[in-house]
């Protein structure tokens, strides 16, 4: 056996000998699990709560108002649109319930009050048939980002930006050739540039073809932590309305895809006839599906809150296992043994880091399965999540762990002093995020949650983001302001910096 | 039955699958040092601890001047003790060590002071009490059991770790406090030390008292305390070195 | 009893670093508040939130500094059993407990008094430039401040009960940090609403806290007075049982 693993042998053991350590350790990992089986119930069978699924796999939301015909091959779609104007829900606070209660009604506008959320969409589509989650593509203008081709949920790209207005309306055009297709638009119907080119996958002969629009939930942060969310309208007026292609004719059909029964008056989806065009009205979005305020459900991230808890555990065992060394002089033994002090601290690092990473992998392993059952088996609609995801979770949770409790053994290892360590530790990994969740405004929290260990519970982000869709990106909504790999990075770097401390004081101190 | 007298009766205590008191029961009397001595794990420190309420026996009791310990209001001006030297916070020095000890008596500084001088502490209170070596501490432990200027003194092992000088110094120490009518029980491994100070032995052996008798009675039988002592505890010892007469056991 | 309580307050002074930790909840105290009143990003419809809480978010950090503050008094004793001649000098376990919690919650009542104004001071200004106002004479941001001192107070009490309990310094702060901060963390991330608002009810740190509130009242899981009486029942409920062990158990 080489040096160093003699030297870890030796600290194994001296880790393993103390009955309470082990014994945390155990409990750390009965913590992660247990608070994994959230008391929480809903009303979802295993089928009924579930949202229509992408051609990528992915889950989507698939809700607009669609006026539209059938194409056979190829063939084309035109329009101008000349205004988009919307309906926001009403100004938290501003009126009484009372009053919006009155308020609504055929006609009313139900306490509403007029604007145009950022990504309300309004343009041309052309999808597979009128099911949800069917490919499509499109060509639209939008609220707030200028003109955009999208398709299959997922894709985005942006054309013009600017807003759609009577002196400044906006020409579309949707082409379908064979698989592909290509949006355009045009200022004055006479100038056209590509807005971008989508190729569908088996796409069938014959595909829906028409105008739609939508608008997507508003979300307003209350306060630090709170936020609501309510549903918006958005009306959009198209004319010169031409088509080719197989298919063509003088009717269309109006219908609001995806729209829940017992939907208000006000936000159903409805056309009327203006002019040579129409007036389209909406609601709903079509995007990927995600968790938080703007979505439904929770995400897998819940299963793992009891990280928290056992990463208490975890670095009590991981200071002590340090300081212990310094009660009762038995340093001097220690280093009677392994003079070599660097390779002592390393070699117990290696211990504490590696039965932390071993109790930490399995306990969210478990969590992460039973947890997501118990939650299904309640009727709680979980956000799924893909198999490498939830495998850079669990891996990443028992990291996570590890790297603190060496953090820990170097912070203990430099002050010497239980309480002081561990408060320090706690203070610098759990508080950021507390008080992120909390009291912070939300830069200072996206600022703690960059630059302190903390930041490595991106690991345990579950949810996408996406640009094209609007939301609170915050951690109480299970979004990190780092990607996973570099919050993990942010702790390793602090783990190094205490190891590294710790080791010149260790060589520089009298034992 | 005098103030100052240490009476254990029939003290018996359990610590798991161990019977560390079995039925311990001696007195000790004023105006004499009774010597408490016998092998690691007899129960000694077990004692001391029950006399000292820390340890609450299973049965019998531990009485000081006629009193339970923690009965006791100002229980340093009646029994003043020495457990463990090293039991002290490393970074406040001598002096505060011994103020916060007379607070608890409602003495004050000025005793404090008193007792430095007694155990020749004057050059080193006002250091850090974590850098004393271990002679140090117990004439630091010595000072704290004076404090109250107590009529009993219990001293657990006191020439741990004293130079040669020490030694002599705690030996006439302690004929003074016995000269001075105080009840003084000391335990100790250093039987020569405690034949020459002890008027008195208290040997046990597996929680019980297996003599005890005055010293000069021992010696009539014996040549020497160590002698008798290792007569005494043949059967009560836990574990002998293997050259020792018991070893075929 | 006085001779009881000036031993521990000779033992308090006179231990290393104890004063310094104290002046460390000051400042903390003060500069949590004043980072938080200073990252503080408004929207153009203007600054919402509650000026109180703001000025005092240091709270949240320098308890954990009482809690240390707390559990070396208690730990320390055990770690070096210097515990052994504690008991040896004041043998009636619970007038010690009792002199023990009056000292430590002396010097953090304290250590709260000078804090608690100072971050309200510095607060205060860097609020104005923001457009919140916060009112000194108001009934309510009086109630925040001294219940804002009251709560470390609660804290530190907390902390010397579980360390009794625990007789080990890291374990009882590993304790304490964990029903301050993870209990609060926990009851914030259970999506059920009912059951968050009946956690967050009970959990120490945030419905202490509620005594900060001084705007929107009707939002708080628990009335601000309220809030602070569970926590003292945690407090209160920690300190007996230790003291019941204290009395029971052989040191």
């Amino acid at each position: 056996m080489t040096g160093f693993g003699r030297l870890t042998r030796t600290e194994w053991t001296k880790f393993r000998t103390v009955r309470g350590r082990l014994a945390a350790m155990l409990v750390a990992g009965g913590v992660i699990l247990g608070l994994a089986l959230s008391p929480m119930s809903g009303t979802c069978t295993r089928d009924t709560c579930g949202q229509p699924v992408g051609p990528e796999g992915e889950q989507v939301r698939d809700s607009f108002y669609f006026l539209h015909q059938p194409l056979t091959g190829d063939g084309a779609i035109t329009a101008r649109l000349t205004s988009m104007t919307g309906l926001l829900p009403p100004e938290p606070g501003s009126a009484s319930e009372d009053d919006e209660r009155a308020a609504i009604g055929p006609g009313g506008s139900g306490g509403m009050r007029p604007g145009l959320v950022p990504w309300a969409k309004a343009g041309l589509i052309v999808k597979d048939g009128t099911g949800q989650g069917t490919t499509y593509a499109a060509v639209m203008a939008t609220g707030g980002h200028g003109v955009r081709m999208q398709h299959d949920y997922v894709h985005d790209r942006a054309g013009q930006p600017g807003a759609v207005s009577d002196t400044a309306p906006r020409w579309l055009r949707l082409t379908r050739d064979g698989d592909t297709i290509t949006g355009e638009e045009s200022t004055d119907g006479v100038i056209w540039t590509t807005v971008g080119a989508a190729e569908l996958d088996g796409l069938p002969a014959t595909v829906r073809i028409g105008l739609f629009v939508t608008s997507p939930q508003h979300v307003e942060a209350l306060g630090a932590a709170g936020s609501a969310s309510a549903p918006t309208v958005a009306a959009a007026t198209f004319d010169a309305i031409t088509r080719t292609g197989a298919g063509a004719g003088p009717g269309w059909s109006g219908e609001a895809i995806g729209e829940p029964p017992g939907t208000p008056e006000q936000e159903r989806g409805r056309h009327e006839p203006a002019g040579d065009g129409f007036v389209l009205t909406g609601s709903g979005d079509i995007a990927p599906a995600v968790a938080g305020a703007a979505g439904l459900g929770v995400s897998v991230t819940q299963t793992l809150a009891g990280t928290f808890a056992g990463l208490v555990l975890v670095v009590v065992v991981g200071t002590v296992f340090m300081t212990g060394e310094y009660r009762r002089g038995m340093i001097r033994t220690t280093l009677a043994a392994s003079p070599r002090r660097g390779r002592m601290l390393l070699a117990k690092a290696v211990v504490v880091g590696g039965v932390t990473f071993v109790v930490g992998l399995v306990s969210a392993a478990a969590a992460v399965t039973i947890g997501r059952e118990s939650l299904l088996d309640n009727g709680v609609y979980v956000l799924p999540v893909s198999t490498p995801t939830a495998w850079r979770m669990i891996v990443g949770t028992g990291a996570l762990l590890a790297v603190a409790a060496v953090l820990a053994l170097g912070i203990g290892a430099m002050l010497r002093r239980s309480a002081g360590a561990i408060t320090a530790v706690i203070v610098l990994t759990v508080l950021p995020y507390l008080l992120a969740l909390t009291v912070l405004p939300a830069t200072a929290g996206q600022w703690l949650l960059r630059v302190t260990p903390a930041a490595a519970f991106a690991v345990q982000q579950s949810a996408k983001q996406y640009a094209q869709v609007e939301n609170l990106y915050t951690p109480a909504g299970g979004y990190f302001p780092l990607p996973w790999w570099a919050g993990f990075a942010v702790l390793c770097l602090w783990a190094g910096a205490a190891l590294a401390g710790a080791g010149v004081l260790l060589r520089r101190r009298d034992a | 039955m005098s103030e100052a007298t240490i009476v254990v009766d029939g003290l018996r205590k359990r610590f798991g699958s161990t019977q560390a008191l079995d039925g311990m029961t001696f007195t000790v009397q004023p105006g004499r040092i009774t010597g408490f001595i016998g092998p690691n794990g007899a129960g000694k420190s077990t004692t001391m601890r029950v006399i000292l309420g820390l340890d609450r026996p299973d049965s019998g009791a531990a009485l000081v001047g006629g009193q339970p310990y923690r009965t006791l209001r100002r229980p340093l001006c009646h029994l003043g003790s020495l457990l463990d030297a090293a039991a002290l916070q490393p970074s406040r020095t001598a002096r505060n060590h011994l103020l916060w000890i007379a607070h608890s008596q409602g003495l004050g500084a000025r005793r404090v002071d008193a007792v430095i001088e007694e155990a020749g502490l004057q050059g080193v209170a006002r250091r850090a009490a974590g850098g004393f070596s271990l002679g140090m501490r117990q004439r630091l432990g010595i000072a704290m059991a004076l404090l109250g200027d107590p009529p009993m003194l219990m001293l657990d092992e006191p020439f741990n770790g004293m130079d040669p000088e020490g030694i002599i110094w705690m030996r006439g120490f302690l004929r003074s406090l016995a000269r001075q009518g105080r009840a003084v029980l000391v335990s100790s491994h250093l039987m020569s030390e405690l034949q020459d100070a002890a008027s008195q032995v208290v040997i046990v052996g597996r929680g019980r008292v297996l003599a005890d008798t005055a010293v000069a009675d021992l010696l009539r039988t014996s040549s020497s305390l160590e002698e008798a002592y290792l007569k005494l505890t043949r059967d009560a010892v836990e574990y002998r070195a293997a050259n020792g007469t018991e070893a075929a056991r | 009893m006085t001779g009881v309580l000036r031993s521990e307050w000779t033992k308090f002074r006179s231990a290393p670093g104890a004063v310094w930790l104290l002046v460390a909840v000051v400042a903390v105290t003060v500069a949590g508040g004043a980072a938080t009143a200073a990252t503080l990003r408004c929207p153009s419809t203007g600054c919402t939130g509650d000026p109180a809480e703001i000025s005092l978010t240091g709270i949240q950090l320098s308890q954990a500094v009482v809690a240390i503050v707390a559990a070396l008094m208690v730990g320390g004793e055990y770690r070096t059993n210097m515990i052994h001649t504690t008991l040896a000098a004041t043998p009636q376990r619970i007038r010690m407990l009792i002199a023990k919690t009056a000292v430590v919650a002396g010097v953090v009542a304290l250590a709260g008094a000078v804090a608690v104004p100072a971050g309200v001071l510095v607060g205060r200004p860097m609020l104005a430039d923001r457009g919140l106002t916060l009112a000194l004479s108001d009934a309510a941001v009086q109630r925040a401040a001294f219940g804002s001192v009251l709560y470390l107070v609660l804290i530190a009490l907390l902390t010397v009960g579980v360390a009794v309990i625990a007789r080990d310094a890291a374990a009882a702060i590993g304790v304490v940090l964990s029903l301050l901060y993870v209990f609060a963390i926990l009851a914030q991330m259970v999506p059920d609403a009912e059951l968050r608002e009946n956690l967050r009810e009970i959990a120490p740190m945030t419905a202490g806290l509620a005594i900060q509130a001084t705007v929107d009242l009707a939002s708080l899981p628990v009335s601000p007075w309220r809030g602070l009486a569970v926590l003292a029942a945690w407090a209160f409920g920690s300190l007996v049982v230790g003291g019941v062990l204290l009395k029971a158990r052989d040191a």
